[in-house]
């Protein structure tokens, strides 16, 4: 299985030095960035992480009387390429905040209430299809300790391996008509408008299991496409 | 059909710790099994433009096995790759900015010198950072295509110092004096 990387359009992807986020300046590169030619190394990856790390399970939302608070939601997501073809068998880290803004992560010394119920984090692969589904709470805005007014609009955050080392994506997926996206410094750092629009989850009307949550659906396109094999 | 890739994000600090599994940084084994080569560790510290040492850093590295070969169906030779090395690990800094691999050194890959490819995630990093790491002494590197793209006067900053027989240092600057190269794939 080969795939080719073509260069993005940069307008796609967010800037590096972010305007009133300020872990940005002294983090990125001031040197222009080496262009190089992708070879075997690069074109190539762990397709079997999953035999060095542990799949973690697909509701984090509680179990049994131990529920967690919050908006039940299942998200539906499904991980393609840039022809759209299915990348199935992926592993998939997915962490968020809970239904109150605040994860569960020493770092995070915010007010907000931790919920026991809820477990923040899942590990998963895709299917055939390139599809996976959570079972979660939808997760809280929270303040950004700049202390001037930026609030994280509700998002979720997904590390994702793809098929090749340049396939290797971690982003953040969030959900519509929340009146924090307009303002969200992360989400508004990707320049073009329809790319960020791609960020955004859809709602969908509940069909089937479960009756219970509201359904989101997101797609995720990594970069790439599988190359035609060259004929002998 | 062709589709918008993505937009990447931040990892954020709150990359959940336990996604840093326990051993995910020793490449030598695998469920058990020891990987074929000779066994190397590869350390260094992660530092922002002011010399300030970055905690909970995460990063990935990938590499071919000890004969050069990538276990990934796009290599040719895969059918020969060693079933108990995997390529991949992850580590994160300490408070002290310090991160640690116990891998094998990885052969020389057709067309390539031995190298070590590394990513660095981060909150503030709203992109993937991606460098490659050399070692010392390799007649190979002039040639390598990608250490020959990066400025001559750079180059040095991408071979991993070794400190004893088989423990390599390698440090990474994110911005300023004595800065890493970073690729843009």
């Amino acid at each position: 299985m080969q795939v080719t990387i073509m260069p993005r359009d940069e307008r796609t992807q967010p800037l590096r030095i972010v305007p009133g986020y300020p872990q940005t300046p002294p983090r990125n590169p001031k040197a222009p960035l080496v262009q190089r030619a992708p070879t075997l190394s690069e074109l190539t990856g762990p397709v079997d992480v999953a035999r060095r790390v542990q799949l973690l399970g697909g509701d984090i939302a509680g179990h049994g009387e131990k529920q967690a608070i919050g908006q039940l939601m299942q998200l539906r997501l499904r991980v393609v390429d840039e022809d759209g073809a299915p990348v199935g068998g992926t592993v998939v880290e997915i962490w968020q905040a809970n239904g109150a803004g605040r994860y569960i992560h020493p770092n995070d010394d915010d007010h907000a209430p931790v919920d026991a119920n809820f477990y923040g984090a899942a590990r998963l692969a895709t299917d055939d299809t390139g599809a996976l589904e959570l079972r979660t709470v939808k997760p809280g805005a929270y303040p950004v300790p700049t202390n001037d007014g930026w609030w994280r609009p509700p998002h979720i955050h997904f590390s994702i391996f793809g098929k090749v080392w340049l396939q290797r994506l971690v982003t953040q997926m969030y959900f519509p008509g929340e009146p924090l996206n307009g303002q969200d410094r992360i989400l508004n750092a990707v320049p073009d408008a329809q790319a960020r629009e791609c960020l955004v989850a859809r709602l969908v009307p509940p069909t089937g299991e479960p009756h219970n949550a509201l359904v989101f659906e997101h797609r995720i396109v990594l970069r790439g496409r599988r190359a035609t094999p060259a004929q002998p | 059909m062709t589709m918008i890739p993505t937009g990447e994000a931040t990892l954020g600090p709150f990359f959940p710790p336990r996604y840093v599994d326990a051993g995910a940084n020793d490449l030598t084994q695998l469920q058990g099994r020891k990987a074929k080569g000779e066994v190397i560790e590869i350390a260094g510290c992660v530092r922002q433009e002011d010399g300030a040492s970055l905690d909970n850093l995460v990063l990935e590295i990938w590499q071919a096995d000890a004969n050069g070969i990538y276990g990934h169906p796009a290599d040719p030779r895969h059918a020969d790759a060693d079933p108990d090395f995997c390529g991949w690990g992850r580590a994160a800094t300490d408070k002290a900015g310090n991160y640690a691999f116990r891998t094998v050194r990885p052969g020389a890959p057709r067309g390539r010198a031995r190298h070590v490819n590394v990513m660095l995630m981060f909150s503030g990093l709203m992109r993937i950072l991606k460098t490659t790491l050399f070692f010392p002494g390799e007649k190979a590197n002039d040639a390598d295509p990608v250490y020959a793209a990066v400025p001559a006067a750079r180059r040095p900053l991408l071979v991993a110092r070794e400190e004893a027989p088989g423990r390599y240092r390698f440090d990474l600057k994110l911005r300023g004096e004595n800065e890493t190269p970073f690729f843009d794939d």
